[in-house]
């Protein structure tokens, strides 16, 4: 698996205490859980240290971790992401309560790449993937969304406080208008 | 008017869902080692695709 040097490559990113933690997210997170699906590129949600942030404009700077896997001989962009391993990886700064949340909470994973070789990483869990595709709300998004749905990989309890706490009921709602499914959120939420 | 007859595929497509329920069980690994399979088969044609949208921006 040539994604084995990509995470593994993030993790010296963490432990060299360039960006405090991350979590895998995206199409790649959705192969924990669902059939998996053709994707160009791997979205790392990142949180950084408070040296990252701008003050003056609140802006996060990718530029230190970019430096850092300069330095490591990491310089090839394909698009907007960073190639590692032959992945284009796309850093995702926490832009939001949610994301902060999904990081806070993501599934720390020993991916076992080779027979008792493991690997370690975190994976935001299936329901923040479910709310985040909700709110991002893209026909890829959405058409991810029907797949945990339909392959009933989510705790629906947990995905409904989730909509609820972040105030994306609405988003819920309108998938379920557009794709013909009855609400399951109905009975616990209030909408 | 002749009343169009069509084959019953429910079986082909419960054979579909079943393969779909197959792969949705492999492991996190395992799919991103099909995926990168994949990828790698279908990188020329992603370079095909992208010469040629090159290729139409200039004409």
């Amino acid at each position: 698996m040539r994604m084995q040097e990509t995470i593994e490559v993030l993790n010296r990113v963490v432990e060299a205490r360039v960006i405090s933690r991350y979590a895998i997210t995206g199409a790649v997170a959705a192969y924990n859980y669902i059939e998996a699906s053709l994707t160009e590129d791997l979205d790392i949600l990142v949180s950084f240290d408070d040296g990252a942030n701008d003050p003056s404009t609140g802006l996060v700077s990718l530029g230190p971790v970019v430096n850092y896997l300069d330095g490591l001989g990491y310089r090839d962009w394909h698009k907007e992401g960073l190639v590692i391993g032959g992945w284009p990886v796309q850093f995702l700064p926490v832009a939001g309560d949610l994301d902060a949340e999904a990081l806070d909470q993501a599934l720390d994973v020993q991916l076992e790449v080779s027979p008792g070789r493991f690997v370690p990483t975190r994976i935001v869990r299936p329901e923040h993937l479910v709310a985040i595709a909700l709110k991002v709300a893209r026909l890829k998004d959405l058409t991810r969304v029907e797949s945990f749905f339909a392959e009933n990989a989510f705790d629906l309890s947990e995905l409904c406080a989730i909509l609820e706490r972040h105030g994306l009921t609405v988003h819920l709602r309108r998938f379920c208008d557009q794709t013909g499914i009855s609400n399951p959120c109905a009975l616990s939420c209030k909408l | 008017m002749k009343q169009a007859v069509y084959p019953d595929i429910s079986d082909i497509l419960e054979r579909k869902a079943e393969g779909r329920r197959v792969l949705a069980k492999l492991s996190f690994v395992e799919k991103v080692e099909r995926m990168e399979a994949l990828r790698e088969r279908l990188g020329p044609v992603s370079k095909r695709k992208a010469i040629n949208k090159i290729a139409r921006s200039v004409e």
